[in-house]
Formats: C-alpha cells, structure tokens, sequence
C-alpha cells in the first residue's frame, strides 16, 4: 500500500488553546493550558474542561437558522478563522463547487440541543418542544451538511463518527476520493462541542480527572474534554505541507479499553509509515493520542516504544486542548503542521513526572528543532484507531 | 469505478434474508409484511449479546448472513458501516437519563457511539483492519457505498458493507420516523472472483428529480436511508445494463450498473 502525497492548501483549527492557528502555536510555545475548571451551569461535575467561550454568542446566517446549536456554531468560528474560507473560495472558482468534497468528523454532532429538548418534554405528553430539530441539529451529518452550505461546495460529502479517530479518518476517505477520481480536492476536518452525554459518559467510566489531564504522567488520573474544531483543504498533488500517509485498524479487543500492549495502535503506525513509504527513522516527532488515562497512555506507549524505540521524541498536547473527541484528529493534525510550519516540537506542559511503564520518547518541554515529518495518532472506542504522516514537500 | 459483488445480507419485515429479497425483487414473489424477529448473532458471546444494542445486534445478523455467501474470511476485510442513526434507541436511554438523575452506565455509553456496531462486530469476528462508519442523514446508503468502494479499489482488499436502520421510540420518532429495521450487508470485492453474483459500475452523477422508491416496498421504510440500497440489489435480478440511481444529495446520485 503506497500513496502519492496530497497537498495540504490550507488549514486551520479552533479549541480552548485559541482561536486559529497564531493563537494555538503561541499556546503551544508557551505551554500555556486552554483548560480550566468546569464552569458549566448545565454540567457541575467536579473536573476540568477546555471550553470556548466565543463560539457560544456566534450567529448563523439567516438562511440556515435551522441549523443553529452550540457544534455548528463552533463550526462557523472556526472557518472563518486564518482565511480559511477565501482559500476554499478560490479552490472552488478554480475546480468547480462539484469537484470538492466535503468529509468531516464528529462523535456527538449537536447532540446538546437534543439533550436540552428532553429536558424541555410535555410533561403530558412526552413529546418535544415544538422547535427542536432533528436532522439539521442532532444527525451527526448536520455539521456536515452545514458547513458544505457554507462553503457553497456540492462533491461528495458525509460524516464519519468512529467516536475519537473520526477526524483523522476524514484524511484517508480524502485521499481515496481524490484518487479514485471522485474529487479534485477536499475539505476535511471535524467539530465536537461539549454536552452531557461526554461530560456523564466518560465520568460513568471513571476515565475523567478530577484535576487537570496529565497525559504521560505516573500520576495521569485521567482525560480532560474539551471542544474544537478544525478544517483542512487537500488537493491532488505535491505542495509545501503535505499528507503522506495513513493507516487505519481495528484492535478487535474491547469496546472502550485498548489493547493492552496497543497492538491495533502498532498496526496503524506501520501501515501509515507503508503507505508513506517511510522508516520509523525517517519519522522526526509524534503527536499522541494521548489522553491521560491510565491504560491509554500504557498501550499507547509500549504501541510507540515497539516501533520507534526512544529515537523519536512524542508528546501529547492534550494537556493544552483537552480531550475533543471527535474533533482530535483534525486538531492534532493541524498540530502536526503548525509543528511543521515554525519548526517547533509541542511538549506536553501539563505532565510533570513522565511514568517510565509507557516506555517511548515522551518529550514534556518543547523545542525549536527542524521537522521535516510527523505523525499523529487518534485512537477511539470499539478499538478504532488512525495514524497520520504529515511532511514538508520537496 | 468498477466493484464486485459477493454476496448479500437482508434484513426487513417480510424480508428475513437475500432469497425471500431476491424473490420479491424479481418478481416471483409479492411483498408480504411479517414481523422480525429479534435478532441473536451466533458470532457475538452471550455476555456481548447482552451488553450490544438492538442496532448492534442487527446489523451483525445481517453481516452474518453475507459471510456465510461468501468463501472470503472476515478477518480478511475491512469494515464500512453506514446508518443515518446508529444510536437510535441508546440516545433516547441517554437522554432520559440525562434529563433526570444523569446517572449513565457506562455500558449505555459506550454503545452511544455511532461505530458501535462495527466495534462490536470486529470483536466477535476478530477483524482487525480498518473500520468506518459513516452518517450520511438520508442520504446514507450511497455515501457508505462509496466509501466501501473507494477502499475496495485504492487498498485491494475485500470491503463488508452493512448499512442499517433501527426503529427509534418516542419522541425521537416524532422527529425522525424510523418504524420498521431494514439492513442491508454486502460483500464487496476489489475485481470479480469465481464466486462474484455481479460486478457494478459507480458513477457520480447530478440528480434530476426525486428518485422514485421501489413500488413494492412499504411507504413506511421511506425514512430509513438503507432502504434505499434495494434499488441497488435489484439490479442483481436485473440483466447486463441493469441499473439504480441511488440519492447522495439534493444534488447528486451514484448511478450503479451492473457490467
């Protein structure tokens, strides 16, 4: 399995570390937290949160009203952010609206608004407040559709939800679509926003701190969510950033806890270096999955350590941007090419004693250090798990 | 694109596997509504059969059937599974729960997600290449064909596709009215084999008008996004040059023929 790189034109990405792309690498530099302790009114669970405040006052255009809930609103600060649109805009009058597809990914779309109707049920009844919308708000393809609208795109579009891997998975579909000739280009990335099903759900499981999230450490305790989204636009061909591979497996172990020795993990690493047509050698830093839990962070690890060894330096900035779920693909990818971009390998500010049973690279400070290839990782629930390689084209 | 068909897997009311569909496709049978009865994969364990949604259950029967069609071992395909609302049921659970004490199981949540049924089934079938899962709203049975197709053909491997709908209680199906199940599950294969039922061409193309539904077919599956793909099978019954416009948007269809 080998791949000709793609191009990535333009990119862009959102979250608690900062709006855009300036924003998220001067975080990044600083190792500063976009995280803070929960202050939701609707959800007061004892942990912390990466939430972003300014997609909650954003207004949707008139005419796509329907589609208005917390996720498509983050959708929309986050493409207009770092000339994202302009750059589809003039892809589109070059390609044509058709030859560019549309694939993002998500794990609980706009679930929040229907969270908040069941709140709101006739007591008699059952039924719903009459304005709650399913299908433009709830579907998981409703951000989809909404940010195809607002790009004025009509190629091929749909969702992909395999939990936290969504987002990178959206990359490989590109990539197929592109060669097999059903697009010229494509935009991918993916939205997540926080709600309740995540917020209870992954507390029921006893996999979120009660402190901020320390991925890596011997005292990890557990994950932090956040919310994010992000955008990137590919198109057939060699540019300045590029996607040079990417693998994908099934662990086929359990629903929600990874193999131990992170054999699903291994498999996509390698496969995403096949199709890359790299060495591990050749690979200069890692962005992890890296969610602070305890046997993630174990699995993954060892998953690495089998691999690379300790001559790659890894770290997981999730201690920056939280958890987002659906929306880690897209953000750590555009991670990996800020990485790229400024030569700067993130560190992983929030670990403070990194646990040796992990065994790879971990790297908790960054650092100025000339990148020419990176990977990511995202890993997700039903053992599904996708492996990035961005690099710099010649 | 060309793809091969290897086999197929039906589950619906009055459609409980690939012969009786073939029958009513081609005609040699009328359509007779009969209910369905509860779904219990041999491939999952007791205690997962247990755990796993109705919609993780029968998307995996259905799965099942197209495996035992086929001579080509289910570790050695990848998975895309596509539905418009895979959750379904568990949502509502979830959101009842949210609603009052919030106090989730984490069984109930971890089935939330809408690669449940794919998860599920790489457990009982040890299948350990990639796995998609794609939403498509309505329009999901095309989307999922064509991502099952493009994996086909850029990875040569052998793809199972299952595209399902799983009926949803009150008051979710006030808003989203999926009464009935109906699943569909292929086999699809990268270039024809010995065993190959059909070979499809897929095509992108802009849509001119609604697309008509079977008339056989039951008004009330309208709203489920996998009874779409009974156009597609029956042009398995179907000659050479048999063909099914398939919705992929407001705008655009995927044309299959069979070649």
């Amino acid at each position: 399995m080998v791949m000709q790189p793609l191009a990535v034109l333009s990119y862009t990405t959102t979250s608690a570390a900062g709006l855009g792309k300036a924003d998220t690498a001067r975080a990044l530099r600083e190792e500063r937290s976009g995280l803070a302790p929960n202050d939701l009114p609707w959800a007061p669970l004892e942990c912390w949160i990466g939430r972003i405040v300014a997609a909650e006052s954003v207004a949707l255009p008139e005419a796509l009203g329907a589609f208005d809930c917390r996720n498509n609103r983050l959708a929309l600060l986050a493409l207009e952010q770092d000339g994202f649109l302009d750059a589809v805009a003039a892809a589109r009058a070059r390609l044509g609206a058709g030859r560019i597809a549309v694939f993002l990914g998500t794990s609980t779309s706009g679930i929040l608004s229907t969270e908040l109707a069941y709140q709101g049920r006739d007591p008699a009844t059952g039924s719903l407040p009459a304005a709650f919308r399913y299908d433009t708000v709830h579907n998981l393809d409703a951000t989809t559709e909404f940010v195809r609208r607002v790009l004025g795109l009509a190629g091929p579009a749909m969702t992909i939800s395999t939990a936290c891997s969504s987002s990178a998975k959206v990359f490989c579909l590109a990539e197929r679509f592109i060669r097999q000739g059903l697009a010229d280009a494509a935009v991918v990335g993916g939205v997540d926003s926080l709600c309740h099903t995540t917020l209870y759900g992954f507390s029921a499981l006893q996999l979120v701190a009660p402190d901020i999230c320390r991925p890596f450490d011997t005292a990890r305790r557990g994950l932090t969510i956040g919310e994010a989204a992000g955008f990137a636009l590919l198109e057939r061909g060699a540019g300045a950033l590029q996607l040079m591979g990417y693998g994908e497996t099934s662990d086929a172990h359990h629903m929600s806890a990874p193999h131990p020795e992170g054999d699903g993990a291994r498999r996509a690493m390698l496969e995403a270096l096949e199709r890359a047509q790299l060495s591990a050698r050749q690979i200069d830093y890692i962005n992890l999955h890296g969610t602070a839990t305890p046997a993630n962070d174990r699995a993954e690890g060892r998953a690495v350590h089998g691999i690379f060894g300790t001559g790659t330096p890894c770290s997981s900035t999730k201690g920056v941007t939280g958890h987002t779920l659906g929306a880690a693909g897209i953000t750590e990818a555009a991670i990996a090419l800020l990485s790229l971009e400024h030569d700067f390998q993130p560190g992983s500010p929030t670990t403070r004693e990194v646990d040796p049973e992990t065994q790879c690279a971990f790297t908790p400070h960054g650092q100025a250090r000339k990148l020419a290839r990176v990977m990511s990782n995202s890993f997700g629930f039903g053992g599904n798990n996708c492996a990035l390689v961005f690099g710099k084209g010649a | 694109m060309r793809i091969a068909i290897e086999a197929v897997g039906v589950l619906a009311p009055g459609l409980p596997d690939w012969d009786s569909t073939q029958a009513v496709l081609a005609g040699r049978q009328p359509f007779a509504s009969a209910p369905l009865a509860p779904c219990a994969p041999a491939s999952l364990p007791p205690a997962e059969r247990r755990r796993s949604s109705p919609t993780v259950r029968l998307a995996i029967a259905a799965a099942e059937q197209a495996l035992q069609r086929t001579a080509i071992p289910p570790q050695d395909m990848a998975l895309v599974f596509s539905s418009p609302e895979a959750a379904g049921v568990i949502t509502h659970q979830l959101c009842e729960v949210l609603a009052g004490s919030r106090e989730v199981s984490p069984t109930q949540f971890h089935n939330s997600v809408h690669n449940a049924p794919s998860g599920y089934y790489s457990i009982a079938m040890n299948a350990k290449l990639g796995a998609t899962s794609v939403c498509r709203g309505p329009w999901s049975f095309a989307a999922g064909l064509l991502g099952a197709a493009v994996q086909a053909l850029c990875d040569d491997v052998p793809v199972l596709y299952v595209c399902y709908d799983s009926p949803l209680p009150a008051p979710l199906s006030d808003v989203m009215p999926v009464l009935e199940a109906t699943v569909i599950a292929l086999v699809i294969a990268p270039r024809p084999t010995a065993a190959t039922l059909a070979a499809w061409r897929l095509a992108v193309a802009p849509a001119e008008g609604d697309v008509a539904w079977p008339g056989w077919m039951p008004g009330a599956w309208r709203a489920n996004a996998s009874a779409r793909g009974f156009a597609a099978l029956a042009t398995l019954s179907g000659g050479a040059g048999a063909s099914a416009a398939l919705p992929l948007s407001t705008e655009l269809n995927v044309q299959v023929a069979r070649c």
